[in-house]
């Protein structure tokens, strides 16, 4: 999995009713765009470090920069 | 007050090639309910005891299969420089009773919701004991002193 600072990142309901969670990623903590990642949630407006799973796609967004944080 | 001050328990990791058996194995011998699973050395999901028994047994998944078929992926974790009210944040926002504690990109601990329960209790105890103490020995402060003579 490839992400730039700025992408956003969607991981979809895996059940009936579950809604789809949603963020933009602010911090790309691996090598060459890897992961983990430092994901603002726009339903909570917070922001956790996630690993994604296989569920978890990014949405590459203009403007995105590439940046890994040390 | 940082999360590694007060809860840094060694995680438990498993490769994801490993097993269903070996994995049970693991958690009986580290006497754990969860396994971090590691593709190298990144946490690719977390697998808990009630993981096995709904996903595994329930669905007749073999006990020789391999673990990743079973772990939850999507693993939110915290830094281990984050503070108590992050943490309690992250359960709450992500309806979890886990998260993995990581320096950078490794996983250093794991912290539980009964973790943070047990501490929140320890320090409510001393605050109970402040109060009984204030209550048992109202206005210790407050004693008369000895009249200080007119000059």
């Amino acid at each position: 999995m490839f992400a730039n600072v700025g992408d956003e990142l969607v991981i979809e309901g895996h059940r009936v009713g579950e809604p789809r969670r949603a963020g933009m990623v602010e911090e790309v903590r691996g090598d060459n765009g890897g992961p983990p990642y430092l994901v603002r949630w726009d339903d909570t407006g917070r922001s956790t470090l996630l690993f994604p799973g296989a569920d978890c796609r990014i949405e590459h967004l203009a403007g995105a920069t590439t940046r890994k944080d040390s | 007050m940082k999360i590694s001050d007060f809860a840094l328990r060694e995680p438990v990791v498993i490769g994801g090639d490993a097993t269903v058996a070996e994995t049970a194995v693991l958690m009986r011998k580290s006497g754990v309910g969860s396994v971090i699973v590691l593709d190298g050395h990144t946490p690719v999901g977390i697998v808990t005891d009630r993981d096995m028994v709904t996903r595994g047994v329930a669905e007749h998944y073999p006990s020789d299969g391999r673990i990743d078929g079973l772990m939850s992926t999507g693993l939110i974790a915290i830094d281990a420089d984050r503070d108590l009210d992050d943490l309690v944040h992250v359960f709450r926002d992500h309806a979890i009773r886990r998260i993995p504690i990581v320096d950078h990109d490794r996983v250093v601990g794991i912290v539980s919701l009964d973790d943070v329960m047990v501490f929140a209790t320890d320090e409510l105890s001393s605050v109970a004991k402040v109060l009984a103490g204030q209550i048992m020995f109202p206005h210790a402060g407050d004693e008369a002193k000895a009249p200080v003579p007119a000059a």
